[in-house]
Parts: C-alpha cells; sequence; structure tokens
C-alpha cells in the first residue's frame, strides 16, 4: 500500500511539473507579469527541482528568450531540493504554497535567494491559473488576479503537450 | 501552521564578569589560537582590548587579530579574513562587534568550516553539512542585531550591492557573551537605533507566515523587556540594568528570529543599506510602522496581541479588541517619537539622507529579498515603493 502511494505521488508530481514548466511558457506570452519576470531574468540562469529522494526532477534553462526543459544541468545557478515526496505532493498538489513550504523548512537551496523569489513570483502567477480560487486562498496570501481566461491556459497547454512544443531541448 | 523548527544551540554567558569566563570556555572547545575580528572603532575606543586583556588574564593570547571590517562587509572581506585565518594557522575565532563584525565571522567561520575559499560558492538556504568544527565566540558590543544567537550571515555582494543571507544552522556560534560592560560607552543614537532594530526583529518574528509557538515566547518576552528599558538605556547608558535588559532582549528577539524569520521590514530596509547606505537599524526604526500598516489588514488579529508586551496589560485590556492593532503600532511610532527626542533617531527616510529617486531600485531589490516570502503580505514593486512613499 505504502509503495502504491508512493508510486502515485511520484506519478502525480512528475507530472505537475511538466505542466508548471509547461504554463510558463505559455504565459511567458500571455501574461505581462511572467512576460516581465523573464524579460528581466539573466541570460543562461537555470534552475534544477529535485523532489525527495529519487524522485522526478526537473531541470529548466534560460536562454535565447526560450526557458528550455534539459535533461540534466551539471550545476544550476538554483538548485531546490524538496525535502520528501509527501511533502512534494503537498507543494504541487495545491495543499501547500511555495511561501508555505519555505516556512516549513520544506525544501534547500544552492544559489542565490534572488533566483528563488523570482521563482516563488512565477509559480504563484502559474498557480493562480492552475488551481481553482478555494485552493488559492488556502495556499497564497495574496492572489494574483488573472489576466486571461484559466481555460484558455489549459487549452494553450494541452495544445502544446500534443504538439510536442515542451519536450526536452538538446 | 501544522510544523515548524525551532534551535539554538549557543550556549550563553550573561552577566557580570561574562568576559573572563571566555578563556575557559575557549579551553572546552579546545581552541588555543583563536583569531579575534573586530572593527577599528572598537579597537580604538578600547572595548577589542578590554575582551582581550581578559583572556589574556587568564592566559590565553590570540593568535592575530584582524580589525579592518567595514560597516557594510561584503562577500570579499570574508574571504579575505578565512585566508589570515589559515595564514596565521589559528584554530579558532572570537568576533568582537555589531551585526557586520558577528556576521563576517560567521561567514569566515562558514567558509573554513566547508574547505572553500569563495563564500559565494557556498550560498543558498540550509544546503550546507556541518563540515569541519571551528570553535566560535562572540562577544557582541551592540543590543540590536541578535546576531550572536542566529543562524543567518548577511553579507553584501560588492558586485551588485546586494546584501545576501546566508541561512545555516551551522553559522551559528558556539558562545555568545552577553556582558553588560560592552554597550555600556554606545552613544544614545546607536543605543536606540539598535534597541528599535531588536523590537522590529522580535515584530517581525512574531508576525510573519514562520511564526511558531516557541519564537514567539522569545519574541513577546523580548518586546516587553525593550518597550521598559529602551527609553532609560538611551538617556541613561550607565545605567546597568537597562543595558543588560536590553542585551537580554535583543539576544531573545535574535533566537525569536533565527526560528522564524523576519518580513517585508527587513527585505525592504536590506535594500534600502544596499542602495542607499542607510544603517540597517536607521532602517529598521522607520520602515517598522509603516509596514505594520501594510500588513494591517492581514495581520491584525498578530499585531493586536503584542499589544499587551508593548504597553501593559492594564492598558491593553482598557483598548477595545478592534482597537488593539492599530494601538500596537501607535505605542511603537510613539517609543520612536520620544527616542527621536531623546537623541535625535531618525524617523523618516528624507532625514536618513534618502531620495527619492532611488526608491524604483530599493523595490527592485526589496522583492528579491528571502525576507519577503515569509511577510504576512505579497508585495509588489509597486506596493514596495507606496511603504517607501509613506516613509518619506
Amino acid at each position: 500500500m505504502q509503495r502504491m502511494k508512493r508510486f502515485f505521488q511520484k506519478l502525480t508530481v512528475g507530472i505537475v511539473l511538466r505542466v508548471v514548466h509547461a504554463a510558463l511558457v505559455e504565459l511567458k506570452s500571455q501574461d505581462t507579469r511572467v512576460a516581465e519576470e523573464f524579460a528581466r531574468m539573466p541570460e543562461g540562469l537555470s534552475y534544477s527541482i529535485y523532489t525527495g529522494h529519487n524522485g522526478p526532477v526537473l531541470h529548466v534553462i534560460w536562454q535565447g528568450g526560450k526557458l528550455r526543459r534539459v535533461r540534466s544541468l551539471q550545476k544550476a545557478g538554483c538548485t531546490l531540493h524538496i525535502k520528501s515526496m509527501p511533502l512534494s505532493f503537498r507543494l504541487f498538489t495545491g495543499q501547500m504554497g511555495l511561501a508555505q513550504a519555505y516556512a516549513a523548512h520544506a525544501f534547500t537551496m544552492a544559489g542565490e535567494v534572488a533566483d528563488v523569489m523570482r521563482l516563488a513570483r512565477l509559480v504563484n502567477i502559474v498557480e493562480s491559473y492552475l488551481f481553482p480560487n478555494i485552493i488559492n486562498r488556502r495556499i497564497m496570501t495574496d492572489i494574483p488576479a488573472p489576466q486571461l481566461c484559466f481555460l484558455r491556459t489549459y487549452a494553450r497547454i494541452a495544445w502544446g503537450f500534443l504538439t510536442f512544443k515542451y519536450r526536452i531541448s538538446a | 501552521m501544522s510544523y515548524f523548527e525551532f534551535q539554538n544551540a549557543v550556549k550563553l554567558l550573561c552577566g557580570e564578569l561574562a568576559l573572563e569566563r571566555i578563556p575557559s570556555e575557549l579551553q572546552h572547545l579546545n581552541a588555543k589560537r583563536p583569531l579575534v575580528l573586530s572593527d577599528a572603532v572598537l579597537a580604538k575606543i578600547g572595548t577589542m582590548a578590554q575582551v582581550t586583556s581578559a583572556m589574556e588574564v587568564e592566559g590565553v593570547t590570540p593568535a592575530a587579530c584582524f580589525t579592518d571590517i567595514p560597516v557594510d562587509s561584503s562577500l570579499a572581506v570574508v574571504n579575505k579574513i578565512a585566508a589570515f585565518y589559515r595564514e596565521q594557522d589559528c584554530d579558532s575565532i572570537v568576533a568582537i562587534g555589531g551585526g557586520s563584525v558577528i556576521d563576517t565571522a560567521k561567514g569566515v567561520r562558514l567558509v573554513l568550516s566547508q574547505d572553500t575559499d569563495d563564500i559565494f560558492s557556498i550560498s543558498g538556504l540550509e544546503n550546507v553539512t556541518n563540515g569541519r568544527h571551528i570553535p566560535f565566540v562572540v562577544v557582541p558590543t551592540t543590543a540590536g542585531t541578535g546576531s550572536e544567537c542566529t543562524g543567518v550571515a548577511v553579507i553584501k555582494n560588492d558586485e551588485n550591492g546586494v546584501k545576501m543571507e546566508f541561512l545555516s544552522p551551522f553559522v551559528e556560534p558556539d558562545v555568545a557573551v552577553i556582558d553588560p560592560r560592552m554597550t555600556e560607552g554606545l552613544p544614545p543614537k546607536a543605543t536606540a537605533s539598535t534597541g528599535m532594530d531588536a523590537l522590529c526583529h522580535a515584530v517581525e518574528a512574531c508576525t510573519c507566515l514562520q511564526a511558531n509557538p516557541l519564537s514567539t515566547a522569545y519574541g513577546t518576552a523580548a518586546i516587553r523587556l525593550i518597550a521598559q528599558n529602551l527609553e532609560t538605556a538611551t538617556v541613561n547608558g550607565k545605567n546597568r540594568e537597562a543595558r543588560f535588559s536590553m542585551a537580554l532582549a535583543s539576544t531573545m528577539a535574535g533566537i525569536a528570529f533565527s526560528n522564524s524569520m523576519v518580513g517585508a521590514v527587513h527585505a525592504i530596509g536590506h535594500a534600502l543599506g544596499g542602495v542607499c547606505g542607510v544603517p540597517h537599524a536607521v532602517a529598521m526604526t522607520i520602515l517598522l510602522p509603516h509596514v505594520m500598516r501594510y500588513n494591517l489588514s492581514h495581520s491584525a488579529g498578530d499585531y493586536a496581541a503584542l499589544l499587551p508586551w508593548l504597553v501593559g496589560m492594564d492598558t491593553a485590556m482598557a483598548t477595545p479588541a478592534d482597537k488593539r492593532a492599530e494601538a500596537a503600532i501607535e505605542a511603537i511610532e510613539a517609543l520612536g517619537t520620544k527616542l527621536n527626542a531623546a537623541c535625535g533617531l531618525p524617523l523618516t527616510l528624507s532625514a536618513a539622507g534618502v531620495s527619492k529617486d532611488s526608491f524604483a531600485k530599493v523595490a527592485e531589490f526589496a522583492v528579491n529579498d528571502g525576507a519577503l516570502i515569509v511577510n504576512p503580505r505579497a508585495a509588489t514593486v509597486e506596493q514596495v515603493v507606496e511603504i517607501l512613499n509613506a516613509a518619506f
């Protein structure tokens, strides 16, 4: 039962990580606040997000105006390591916000704090589209007002997955 | 909050003749060749000598001294001191000073214990492992930073002017020496501003998203001591009782915020320090009531709960429940006004020499500061500029 639970959590976290990346790619051209964050992001800044022990990992790099998902990074500019799979599951299923995760010492970070703050703002905006307000009110102190319909965001993400838009870059 | 962590492994030596106990502590830590860190002012006025004499009398002579630590220390200074420590073959650190000296010493200890040459390479949050143990004793000479008991070091990156935070339980000293003699010579203005810094630590620790029952116990006790003693310590610096109470309050506020973080006052204050060179404690004094007003919609209950500690139980209970949060802010403003009258402590950004032209850059730095993530209310660049305008 425990193994089944862990498998389900890993699967869910893996999917949500992919969706978060996809949402960032889509919102970069749809939401002015996301666009501004990316405009200020230093070229080559990279993030690695590790979830628990042997859990799913997301490596992304901001390069040439694109947020590329890559197979691995030797050393990311900012590496987040969420301490366990149950914590990762809570974080990526709307049971815990990033600020709450920080407050609960749910992750460690190597790199500059400013880069985590950048990511936190982006994730808050993404979550405001992906989760209904009843969830957002529980995990955020202030919910960023959406600039477009969440259904449109979901539709663009779905289309992106169907057309392999978010596949791993070489 | 359903989960919290609390750590304070620092041994505190508090009260009369505390300095004279340092040699015994160093012996327990197997330290024979301490590097003494301080700043030029403390070396000049004899405060550093007071500590080293107390050590020498009991047979411990510093292997070397380094006093070239600036007010806003930098990553480069930390790396330079770590190299000096190795050159001089030291085996421990004794830091004598205010926040800048102690935070620099913490950085040096981190570099040495992690066997690296560059502190920048290990920046992050709780990301380093235990490493080599470097015996570390601190003697605070101000009653404000609480740095002697915190798991964070704030050090400026000179390349971009950003004050970086290094959070790790392994930066906590082994021993902190709270001796009232160390703050007796502190001028009134520095006493007032550092005391307000301690108040800010306590208030933010009790009201931020990471607040927990243990940190709040320390924070509220610190607020009570500050409310009762800061004005006396400022006006009559020789009052040893008030000095000692303020030193304890500062330490307790440090323990509180080390275990629950701070908030927007610190995020904006760090940025003001980095961009405009406003001394940290002055920035805290000016910003605290304005940020509290900004947070009021999200933190009224928490602020109301602080009122008894600020003004006493009788006055707090006589205040209508729905007015207590605002009364807590007014009590802090009233304390600032008294200190302003007593020693000219600046209460506005204009009085501190800040120009409005810098607000955009300050706000941009502030939203990237880690302290903002646990502020009870989120803040955008535009909202930080509004707070700065209110404080101008």
